[in-house]
């Protein structure tokens, strides 16, 4: 018998047991296909989750002092000895959030306390601001050495706010009013987010819906802390480390030369980078992928055993059918072969559909937990692919190797 | 001489309390051409001989020459030629693929002779039709009646034109006139191509028809000759 014949053969032995060889593909579907989601879904949550990382900028230090006692200008000691830092830190600016109420108009449109959703946060800051923020300059230009100095009326958009106050018009040149004063826009940040601001009801899009916020921010000179912020203490700063391990560095040096600088009684002094807790993070998410790696073996596992049920419950079946085959003078090859085959057509057509349900599956959720288009990993694909074909031929030739080696009469007698 | 045995025992559950000789200490000899009946009680050991003549079995002891050559020595792919080429087998209770038609059933050996296909189509119509089964060739086995599924078991068993037919009750579940029927393709076949027939029945009538006749009782050949020696 030659392979044309033991295809056809096995052609014909999936067509005429239909019920038998669409719960064998069903099997593999769902394995497979449970498998992709859920390999593709926890990698799509790392995605999301580095993406979030990247936007907030890495090596970043977050540095809140105070002091209270006279004499100490915290903002220019911290500024003139982050510059003796230039080792480790590329750039240092107050990031003051303005915490009291404030009103931003442009024509009509107005953002304020009355809007949460598209309030802006208000920062006070200097030119190395966008640097240390990781914010970019889309349109326009950033700050200035001049701006800080000359405590000049301006102002840059984050996107998301641009698109509130302006919508269509280009707001470069533009004035806004902030509390009634008149700031000229100079420049627009490039988004961050994607726009998205209303939560999943899984919640598995919080990082799209907080890069968002980092978009509706204002920053303005933080030498117009006066006119601004009442001329409030401005107790928050951030500094760039170079790379990871000058940002420990200067996390260090920074601690100590606060320490040294705000006597411990009339005021505080501390630097932190969320560095750490982004490495914890992202063992945590370690974690979570492994434990869906580990709900996707078992999901694998359950289709496999799928699989094995209906060839096992048909095996009996197919053990007399192998006697009579042998019977009528089929060599124990022939019989293999047909068999694995036939396994074989059942597992691949199988594990195709499985593959389209699998991505199919993998772009809605990527759709509606990440709104990117999330596609599996090609060697997720293969090797889910490979194991579940591997499964189901392993169990639909287990009856051809079991009782192709049988006399035919005992092959007929199975029960 | 076609078939030689020689001292064949087949020995169920050997040496346990619930050993079964079905067949104990059997010598026979068939030449090409013969037409033998073997007839005995249920359970004397008629199918077990059988199986073992068609070599789907093999005997605990003893000796199998067929043509000449010694069965036991051959491999599994030499015994499934055997199978495939010179025996039709009609077993006594048919054993046809239930997942395929009558058809496809009939065209199994030939498939596995390697017959090309626009042969095939012919030779299992013309098998079909000898059995008066052509116009049900796209029937399942669940969709016949016994005897039908007999009459396409016997269909298969002479498509190949094998030069042996082994014939376990293949009127059994025939009423009279298709068991007649049944008997006259078998009777036609050893007359025109000179093919050996070896029948098992319990129906004397039938058996009658034979020009030798092998009565067994208990594993053990009781009488071997002539429909009158042994009073049919
Ligand atoms: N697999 C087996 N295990 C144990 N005993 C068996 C087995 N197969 C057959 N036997 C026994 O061997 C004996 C002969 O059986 P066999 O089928 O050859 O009888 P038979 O002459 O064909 O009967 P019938 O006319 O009813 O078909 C019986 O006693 C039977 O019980
Ligand atoms: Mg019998």
């Amino acid at each position: 018998m030659n392979i044309s014949q033991a295809v056809k053969m096995a052609a014909k032995s999936i067509s005429s047991n239909k019920a038998r060889s669409a719960l064998t593909m069903l099997g593999i579907i769902i394995g497979l296909a449970a498998v992709i989601i859920l390999v593709s879904y926890a990698q799509g949550q790392n995605l999301a989750m580095q993406r979030y990382y990247e936007s907030m900028g890495t090596n970043k230090i977050q540095i809140q002092a105070w002091c209270w006692r006279g004499g100490v200008d915290v903002s220019t000691e911290l500024y003139n000895y982050c510059l003796t830092l230039d080792e480790y830190v590329k750039g240092v600016t107050p990031a003051q959030e303005v915490w009291s109420d404030f009103t931003i108009k442009y024509g009509v449109k107005t953002l304020g306390r009355d809007n949460y959703e598209t309030r802006p946060t208000l920062y006070l800051g200097n030119d190395q601001f966008s640097v240390c923020n990781n914010y970019a300059i889309a349109k326009g230009r950033d700050l200035s050495y001049l701006d800080i100095k000359k405590e000049n009326h301006v102002c840059v958009l984050g996107a998301a706010t641009a698109q509130d106050l302006f919508d269509m018009v280009d707001p470069i040149g533009k004035s806004i009013t902030i509390n009634g004063m008149p700031f000229l826009v100079v420049g627009l940040y490039q988004a961050k987010g994607s726009g998205q601001t209303e939560y999943n009801e899984d919640g598995s899009n919080w990082q799209e819906v907080a890069m968002t916020r980092l978009d509706r921010v204002i920053l303005t000179p933080y030498t117009l802390n006066r006119v601004l912020n009442n001329n409030q203490d401005i107790e928050q700063y951030v500094a760039k480390g170079k790379d990871s391990e000058s940002t420990k560095m200067a996390v260090a040096l920074l601690n100590n030369f606060l320490a040294g600088l705000i006597p411990e009684d009339y005021g505080y002094g501390q630097a932190y980078s969320e560095d750490q807790y982004q490495e914890s993070q992202n063992e945590a998410n370690a974690m979570q992928q492994r434990f869906l790696g580990g709900i996707a073996a078992i999901s694998l596992l359950v289709g496999g055993i799928g699989i094995m049920n209906i060839m096992l419950v048909t095996v009996t079946e197919r053990t007399r059918e192998i006697g009579i085959r042998k019977a009528i003078g089929a060599e124990r090859r022939s019989i293999v072969i047909q068999f694995l085959i036939e396994a074989a057509m059942i597992c691949g057509i199988g594990g195709i559909f499985g593959i389209g349900v699998g991505y199919l599956g993998t772009l809605v959720v990527g759709k509606l937990s990440f709104d990117t288009i999330l596609l599996p990993s090609t060697g997720i694909t293969i090797g889910a692919f490979a194991i579940s074909v591997a499964i189901g031929i392993i169990f639909g030739l287990y009856p051809a190797i079991k009782a192709s080696g049988l006399q035919p009469v005992v092959a007929l007698r199975a029960d | 001489m076609l078939i030689d045995i020689r001292d064949l025992y087949k020995i169920y559950n050997e040496g346990l309390e619930s050993e079964v000789r079905a067949l104990d200490g059997v010598s026979l000899t068939i030449d090409r051409g013969e037409f033998v009946a073997i007839i005995g009680a249920s359970g004397s050991g008629k199918s077990t001989l059988m199986n073992i003549l068609g070599c789907l079995d093999i005997a605990s002891y003893g000796e199998y020459y067929l043509d000449g050559t010694d069965v036991n020595e051959k491999t599994d792919r030499e015994l499934a030629h055997l199978r495939n080429k010179e025996i039709g087998f009609i077993f006594q209770g048919y054993n046809l693929i239930p997942a395929l038609d009558a058809y496809e059933n009939v065209e199994l050996p030939l498939i596995y002779q390697g017959i090309a296909p626009g042969r095939r189509d012919g030779m299992v119509m013309e098998a079909l039709e000898k059995v008066a089964m052509a116009d049900r060739y796209h029937h399942r086995p669940s969709e016949m009646s016994g005897g039908q599924q007999q009459r396409v078991a016997i269909a298969r068993a002479i498509a190949t034109h094998p030069p042996i037919i082994m014939a376990d009750e293949p009127t059994g579940a025939l009423d009279s006139k298709t068991g007649k029927h049944v008997l006259e393709i078998l009777h036609r076949l050893h007359g025109e191509a000179g093919t050996t027939v070896i029948l098992i029945t319990h129906d004397n009538s039938i058996a009658a028809t034979a020009e030798r006749i092998v009565r067994i009782s208990d594993g053990k050949i009781i009488y071997d000759g002539t429909k009158e020696g042994a009073g049919l």
